[in-house]
């Protein structure tokens, strides 16, 4: 069973990032919806896996095509979606699943169909240019690293949350992690949607199960919160160093929510 | 390759390659050896899988929790010494920390000196196996930790 969730993990990945690197916002928005519900089939599928006694991991093996436009991209992506078909189980969430990846195939058939639709990605061109505001270098390099380091914290955070959430049993604990995961990922679109428009859009590295399989939730909070902390004072630094309107009002903005998970993590305690 | 390195200012084309594809991340089926750099005050660690063959690196990967600095020396540490000699791959220790030393913060340092401890860690694993010690990996913790030094600068 470990085998379906990987290729489910992979699926939501693709489907996502495919997301993040169509400038369309039809269908980046279309294909980010779709891509929220295949992670709700991870969480469901993970359920069922520990109901029956078994476990999963969150081991990947992909790689995140580069595609030039929007055909090719979704061709992968249509090429992907039918390779999982046949790896469902014959259970109602395998049938769920099925009849949603049928209505994603038939999403991505319809705008296949409309050569229109076939606009250049320019996602992974590697220009790092901010097209919303002229960045010096220095601003550049900061942008850069600020997003490839909270890209990757915000995907560690959505999985180890939804792990602990997998196996609480507690509702308040269950409650909090939902808010954590749910904040996260608006996170990882924000920061994955940056990096597109920069041109350097690229896949989180994977986790190791040192990360994920807590054994002192103690220990996890109090870390989380320090590192919230870091997050915020990265934010704010960010936001000065920048110096750009629109982006630091967009930094201290995040910089408020993280303010928030501190106090949601709190109640883990 | 480190001659190009200049981190944090002026991210080169070497640097953003390390940072969008780390090279040997992730877990290797059978290492000889397993070893871990911890440090305790920020919960991260860099975990180092080493397959020796000869006195070679055969093949190595490594996996970690920490910032991009860790990330971007372990891609590059790791790419240095796979196939080569463990002895180098001691030496290539002192080269890459007096290269990165000179051009990084103390935190940056730090994150630097994680990676090499785990690469010594997994080194000693493989010495207590090899003198029939029964270890799954083996720990190094960090004297001193980037918060500390965050909260000092």
């Amino acid at each position: 069973m470990n085998k379906i969730y990987q290729q489910k993990h992979e699926l939501w990945l693709h489907i996502l990032f495919t997301s993040f690197a169509i400038n369309d916002q039809t269908i980046k928005s279309k294909l980010y919806d779709f891509s929220q519900i295949a992670f709700r089939h991870m969480k469901w599928l993970g359920t069922d896996i520990l109901e029956n006694g078994d476990d999963y991991n969150y081991d990947r093996n992909m790689d995140l095509e580069k595609h030039s436009n929007v055909f090719e991209s979704l061709n992968t992506l249509k090429s992907k979606i039918e390779d999982m078909q046949n790896l469902y189980p014959d259970t109602t969430f395998g049938e769920r699943a099925k009849t949603d990846d049928s209505y994603i195939l038939e999403y991505i058939s319809q705008v296949l169909e409309d050569e229109s639709n076939n606009k250049e990605i320019t996602a992974f061109n590697m220009k790092r240019e901010w097209p919303e505001a002229e960045l010096d270098s220095t601003q550049t390099d900061a942008l850069t690293l600020f997003l490839f380091e909270e890209t990757y914290k915000e995907y560690e955070l959505i999985l180890v949350y939804a792990y602990m959430q997998a196996r609480t049993k507690n509702h308040l604990h269950f409650n909090v992690f939902q808010d954590l995961i749910d904040e996260s990922h608006f996170h990882l679109k924000s920061f994955g949607e940056m990096l597109a428009k920069l041109g350097i859009l690229a896949l989180p590295r994977e986790l190791h199960e040192m990360t994920y399989v807590v054994k002192d939730l103690e220990k996890f909070v109090k870390d989380g919160i320090a590192e919230e902390e870091a997050a915020k004072e990265m934010c704010k630094q960010l936001s000065q160093d920048i110096n750009e309107p629109k982006l630091s009002s967009f930094f201290d903005f995040i910089n408020y929510q993280e303010s928030y998970h501190i106090e949601l993590m709190k109640k883990l305690l | 390759m480190l001659e190009n390195v200049k981190m944090p200012e002026g991210i080169n084309k070497d640097v953003m390659e390390h940072l969008m594809y780390p090279k040997n991340y992730g877990k290797l089926d059978n290492p000889s050896c397993i070893g871990i750099a911890t440090d305790d005050k920020t919960g991260e660690y860099v975990i180092f899988y080493t397959l020796l063959e000869d006195n070679m690196v055969k093949d190595i990967k490594f996996a970690t929790n920490g910032c991009q600095d860790t990330v971007v020396v372990g891609s590059m540490y790791t790419d240095m010494i796979k196939g080569e000699s463990t002895e180098f791959a001691s030496k290539a220790i002192g080269l890459i920390a007096k290269k990165l030393g000179s051009n990084m913060s103390k935190k940056q340092e730090i994150c630097a000196e994680m990676v090499l401890n785990g690469f010594v860690a997994s080194m000693m694993n493989y010495e207590n196996l090899q003198n029939g010690k029964e270890e799954e990996a083996h720990i190094l913790k960090m004297q001193e930790s980037c918060l500390v030094e965050e909260d000092n600068e």
